[in-house]
């Protein structure tokens, strides 16, 4: 299956088995995205829910196609707020 | 494109040689950006050819591809569909690859001008 993380204008389509951990997510996106996996929060939009490292995407109902936002670690610590931009605001005129 | 359960013909095995590896980014008319695989993007005949061509185009060398011609919400879905190719393509199982009415015209030229 793939999932599809989206942070931003980004996506990045990752393949990966429902029987793998959040953690083995973030090892794919880091090497990506050049920010290791305890600077990423990942939440599963629709849900809202903060997917945690050592539990497996099925468990956490994460599954083929699923859209799960990227936060990453602010310099205060902090994660930023989920930002996900949308073409709409981005028309050129059509 | 096809959107029932009919999968592409499939493709010939290729030379060992070929570059699979790696992800390459595909860029929407509103600078949109998709990371997909090279072997998702290689579903497209287009990006193939210009993902393998001997000395490449110059925005295949950076992994960078840009579609002006080719919204958000069309290129999201052609990468959609690369992935249901992939897996679907072998033919052992199928699954209905969802198209929305309303973007069907739009997706048909997309997919014809990338071949897919």
């Amino acid at each position: 299956m793939y999932i599809r993380v989206k942070r931003n204008k980004s996506t990045y389509f990752i393949q990966c088995e429902p029987t793998e951990t959040t953690l083995s997510v973030k090892q794919k996106l880091h090497s990506l995205i050049d920010q290791p996996p305890s600077n990423q929060q990942l939440v599963l939009l629709g849900t809202n829910d903060v997917l945690e490292d050592s539990k497996t995407l099925a468990d956490q109902k994460v599954e083929n196609d699923s859209v799960v936002a990227l936060a990453l670690r602010k310099d205060d610590n902090a994660f930023e707020e989920i930002f996900i931009a949308r073409p709409e605001d981005f028309m050129s005129s059509s | 494109m096809v959107g029932k359960g009919e999968a592409p013909a499939p493709r010939e095995p290729e030379e060992e040689e070929e570059d699979t590896g790696g992800v390459v980014k595909l860029i929407s008319a509103e600078g949109f950006e998709f990371v997909v695989d090279k072997k998702a993007a290689m579903v497209s005949n287009t990006l193939r050819n210009m993902l393998t061509s001997p000395g490449g185009f110059s925005e295949t060398r950076q992994g960078e591809v840009r579609f002006p011609e080719i919204s958000t919400h069309i290129l999201e879905k052609i990468c959609q569909y690369f992935y249901w190719s992939l897996h679907y393509s072998s033919g052992k199982e199928t699954a209905e690859f969802p198209i929305e009415p309303e973007i069907t015209l739009e997706l048909m030229m997309a997919a014809n001008y990338l071949d897919t």
